[in-house]
């Protein structure tokens, strides 16, 4: 599988921060490509300016837009330092077509796929279209955004309740609402209008088929300039909170391989459809009955994408330089061997028992396990200072087993070498779901957290003792040194014949 | 019998007596049942073990002018000698068990006993008090019991240590011996102070008080600054004792003891480099960066109730305690009014009495404004601090963290008041005044004239503080001796205090300065 490194590019502007940031800097540089990052004032000291090779400072800009989402700025520097290429990460501008467009304009190699695909998959209503065209199974639904109430009570009398109202150009939960009846419909309706109108800036709304408790996996696929599309099997995202991901795995215990194969075969299909480049990823719902209905697709790299480099061996970042510089895949699907299990942590930095809100302070001091089976990939580091400006993730810690119980068995020992000291995170939650059964088995779903855990932070039994003794044993400490023999009178005794002659003079 | 088997059956009995006098069941239930314990068990706390060395345990009341004659030992007040962390300490210590511990003559001349030691030997001095006051039995004697414990302390004063650990009532006449002592220690709850109580208080103004609110601990911490510590309970508060001893020397002769520390003394601490708030209206902990500066993070606050706009308290650099003031800009951002102060002008002297190096760390925008402090003579309180730290002739430090404007400047140990040395952080700002102040006045007519005056003063402000406000022009002139790296102000304060190690200096003869009272 030996290819030949001929990048389009030789430096690239990493549009980002975090982890991220450095994820997409360890892969440049095994590929010979130099970094550029933007430094802000709203973290000068953060760990991810330390692994590139030139920064960037914009701490004294003050425009008022967040640098990471100010289109005219990064291509502005993008020109100014002669830069060949930008990866957007994730979030951000990852999946804005105009952003996209305007580095084709520029003469920028944007990593990701054409602006004119981020454009048709990023709105939900296109997608669906486009998946319906091409008779892969969609949840029943508004078929395009819905312009009235009378509009939405007359798809729902269609479809049945319970139905979602989803926000047309949304994402991560805002703008969603569950109608179970007719009663409900107008007070939710304009409720997620307005909420869709005020995070998206687009107001119009659709409506599907709510269905119950769905387990949500999702495919990775590859596809190249040339017409060649893989899928690196799944991933199982069904631990969410508020319709955020907390933990995700690969493959999904669920899946047997003739269903990933159907599902596989459907997501290179919809990727083929809209003439999809570079990596991408077709979300799925799965229900009780193993049915599975096309969601959406996601135009970037994920959060998650770890896990699918764990069983399948790909970097799939140097991937996405190859597939930008035009190179062909060198594999085809018969010869992706999907091998063990990887389960992904994500770290936020929250307070789980106060409802997961964020947690912000200095990381005083953190210690990552590490081993054979343990990935982290890290924004953070001792003295790291966690800020309201951006998303509470700070690390990610992906362990791999040869099957799954190893792979849990394997998370259990990582999380309890985890150490942080100075905010909370998730990790008392990650402990309890290692702890229930449900999840043990495989057999959860995305209302896992709403709907089996009762408690929200795994405590060790005697925590409290434990916490009590090492207290004691601070304070004797403390009070032992309070104590008798250490003081040197004797040293303040031996004065200076100068001093002692002049002292009271 | 035997004479001599009888003086010795009647040693054992008196001991016996006395025993369970101070020590018994029957005193025990009465002190615990108020939360206090006996004063035995309270040198029992105060003393290494087995180290208290009693005296006059046996001495009687003198026979009252009027009432009923006591017959008990000691007449009401415990005093001796024992060791405090191996070093020689006189104390005594009133029993409230005893006719509610009250002063009578006998009483009183035990305590002066201890006190006469003390001095002589050059030993410091721990009083516990537990008194109901005079006793009224005793007289004119009574008084003069206090006058003489009064005048006592004032002749120790500044020679030895003397420290007053209020753990019951102090009423009346009894509070000026603390008052005259170098620091009041008070437990929460259980002590109280005043001159005159609730009782008359009602009779003059009739104006309903407890005891508690009118001199309760908190009271004294917070409001009057009488106190220098509170603690919740009495083990505390004499553990308090303790670790305030073992910052001081026994006498103003000595240096202070020596802790031999882990914590190296080139330490690079690079969090100090971003504590100091990119906004110069924004706060910060000042405790933060002297817990990062000093050995082990170990600082002992004095009065950290009363006056928060500064913080004083010992700590030790390199292994020997420094006096650290430090201005506080959490609090009234930091500005030097009448209580401020004078909790620093006190610690100061403290501080020069007992050959105590100091360390000022300044961020200071000014004296505080108001008709308030100027009728309550803000001038002359502000002139204490000024008279102390400049009068002060042991080695003296400043650091300037970030303002340091107009006569706060001059007040907190600038160069020209007899530091030794003075540092500032590249963040540090030192002017007669702060930018929009100072432009204003400066540029009056151009400001009137033109069509932008907002414009026009956002550019002078940038000017004046670009030109003016930083500590490189200080340094040049050389007020400033260095304008160091905030991370290794730890190395350079421990390098000053040893260069400054054998500093005396020779003081014009005379009986005593007149300090601003």
């Amino acid at each position: 599988m030996k290819i030949k490194e001929d990048l389009k590019f030789k430096s690239l502007l990493i549009a980002n921060r975090g982890e991220i940031a450095i994820r997409i800097i360890s892969s440049a540089r095994k590929l010979g490509v130099s970094t550029f990052v933007l430094k802000t004032a709203k973290e000068p000291k953060a760990l991810y300016l330390k692994h590139a090779d030139r920064i960037i400072d914009l701490s004294e800009n003050n425009n008022g837009i967040n640098e990471f989402l100010d289109v005219e700025l990064i291509i502005g520097i993008a020109k100014q330092y002669e830069i060949d290429a930008i990866h957007p990460g994730y979030g951000f501008l990852a999946e804005n077509a105009m952003f996209a467009e305007r580095c084709a304009l520029e003469n920028i190699c944007f990593i990701g796929p054409t602006h004119d695909v981020i454009h048709k998959m990023g709105n939900k209503t296109i997608a669906k279209e486009i998946a319906i065209k091409n008779k892969i199974p969609v949840v029943g639904g508004s078929n395009g955004a819905v312009k009235s109430i009378v509009d939405a009570l007359q798809v729902t009398s269609e479809i049945g309740f319970p139905v979602i109202i989803k926000a047309s150009s949304g994402g991560g939960g805002r703008g969603m609402r569950i109608v179970t009846n007719a009663d409900e419909m107008e007070k939710l309706y304009n409720l997620a209008s307005v909420e869709a109108g005020k995070a998206f800036n687009d107001s119009s709304v659709f409506i599907e088929k709510y269905i119950r408790n769905p387990k949500h996996i999702e495919f990775q696929i590859l596809a190249d300039e040339h017409g060649n599309v893989v899928h690196l099997g799944e991933r199982d995202c069904s631990i969410q909170r508020k319709h955020q991901k907390l933990i995700e795995e690969a493959p999904a215990a669920v899946l047997n391989s003739s269903l990933r194969k159907k599902m596989g075969d459907a997501a290179i299909k919809i990727a083929k459809a809209v003439k999809y480049t570079n990596a991408g990823t077709v979300e799925f719902l799965l229900d009780e009955n193993l049915d599975f209905y096309f969601m959406e697709m996601n135009t970037r790299i994920q959060v998650e994408h770890p896990v699918t480099e764990a069983i399948t061996g790909l970097d799939l970042i140097e991937w996405q330089f190859r597939i930008a510089s035009g190179h062909k895949l060198s594999f085809t699907q018969d010869e992706i061997k999907l091998a063990g299990c990887a389960i992904e942590f994500r770290i936020n930095a929250e307070d789980v028992e106060s409802n997961f809100s964020p947690n912000q302070g200095t990381i005083n001091r953190i210690n990552f396990p590490n081993g054979k089976y343990i990935r982290i990939d890290t924004g953070v580091e001792n003295g790291s200072v966690v800020t309201p400006y951006f998303d509470s993730m700070i690390v990610k810690i992906i362990v791999t087993g040869s099957n799954r119980l190893k792979a849990l068995a394997n998370a259990r020992t990582a999380l309890n070498k985890f150490m942080i000291e100075g905010v909370k995170t998730t990790v008392p939650f990650f402990k309890a779901v290692l702890n229930n059964e449900k999840f043990l088995t495989g057999n959860y779903n995305t209302s896992f957290i709403e709907k089996e855990m009762t408690v929200y932070s795994y405590k060790e039994e005697n925590e409290e003792m434990v916490a009590a003794l090492f207290a004691a044993m601070d304070f004797y400490k403390d009070e032992k040194l309070e104590n008798e023999s250490y003081i040197d009178y004797k040293k303040g005794k031996n004065l200076s014949p100068w001093l002692f002659n002049n002292r009271l003079k | 019998m035997h004479e001599n088997e009888k003086n010795y059956k009647r040693y054992l009995l008196r001991n016996e007596q006395y025993k369970e006098q101070t020590q018994g069941l029957e005193a025990k239930k009465k002190q615990y049942l108020k939360s206090k314990l006996t004063a035995s068990e309270r040198l029992d706390i105060l003393f290494d073990k087995d180290t208290f060395f009693e005296i006059d345990k046996f001495v009687l009341p003198i026979k009252p002018d009027f009432g009923k004659e006591s017959l008990a030992y000691g007449d009401g007040v415990l005093t001796g000698v024992g060791m405090i962390m191996g070093r020689q300490v006189f104390v005594f210590a009133q029993d409230f068990n005893i006719l509610g511990g009250s002063l009578g003559f006998t009483h009183a001349r035990k305590i002066q006993k201890v006190q006469d030691m003390a001095l002589k030997t050059g030993s410091p001095i721990v009083g516990l008090i537990d008194s109901g006051g005079a006793k009224i039995q005793d007289g004119i004697t009574s008084l003069g019991g206090y006058a003489g414990i009064f005048h006592r302390n004032v002749q120790s004063s500044g020679v030895i240590p003397q420290i007053s650990v209020v753990m019951g009532p102090a009423a009346g006449g009894a509070v000026y011996s603390p008052a005259l002592t170098d620091f009041v220690f008070m437990t929460d709850k259980t002590s109280y102070m005043f001159v005159t109580g609730p009782n008359v208080v009602k009779e003059v103004l009739n104006e309903e008080v407890t005891s508690e609110e009118l001199g309760g601990a908190m009271v004294h911490a917070k409001n009057s600054g009488v106190a220098q510590f509170v603690y919740e309970d009495e083990e505390s508060t004499l553990k308090g004792v303790r670790k305030l001893l073992s910052f001081l020397p026994s006498n103003n002769l000595e240096n202070p003891p020596y802790v031999k520390t882990k914590d190296v003394h080139n330490r690079i601490e690079e969090k100090l480099r971003d504590i100091i708030p990119s906004d110069p209206n924004k706060s910060y902990d000042v405790k933060t960066v002297i817990e990062l500066i000093i050995d082990d993070g170990r600082f002992f606050e004095v009065s950290m109730h009363f006056a928060q706009n500064i913080v004083v308290g010992f700590a030790r650099m390199n292994g020997n305690t420094i006096g650290i003031v430090a201005n506080q800009p959490k609090v009234l951002a930091g500005t030097l009014d009448i209580a401020s102060s004078m909790k620093a002008a006190r610690f100061v002297r403290y501080c020069d009495c007992f050959n105590i190096p100091i360390l000022a760390i300044e961020d200071v925008p000014g004296f505080m404004p108001g008709i308030d402090q100027e009728h309550n003579g803000i001038i002359k309180h502000g002139a204490k601090l000024l008279y102390a730290f400049s009068e002060a002739t042991v080695p003296r430090i400043t650091l300037i963290l970030r303002k340091a404007y107009g006569g706060a400047y001059c007040v907190m140990n600038s160069k020209d008041i007899g530091s030794d040395f003075n540092f500032a952080w590249p963040t540090g700002e030192i002017a007669v005044m702060g930018p929009e102040g100072a432009v204003i006045i400066i540029y009056k007519r151009e400001l009137a004239a033109t069509e932008d005056p907002a414009k026009l003063k956002k550019e002078l402000v940038e000017k004046y503080r670009s030109e003016t406000t930083n500590p490189f022009v200080a340094e040049e002139k050389g007020f400033i001796d260095e304008v160091i790296d905030p991370a290794e102000t730890r190395n350079k304060l421990i390098l000053a205090f040893e260069i400054t190690r054998n500093k005396a200096v020779i003081k014009p003869a005379r009986k005593h300065g007149n300090i601003p009272l």
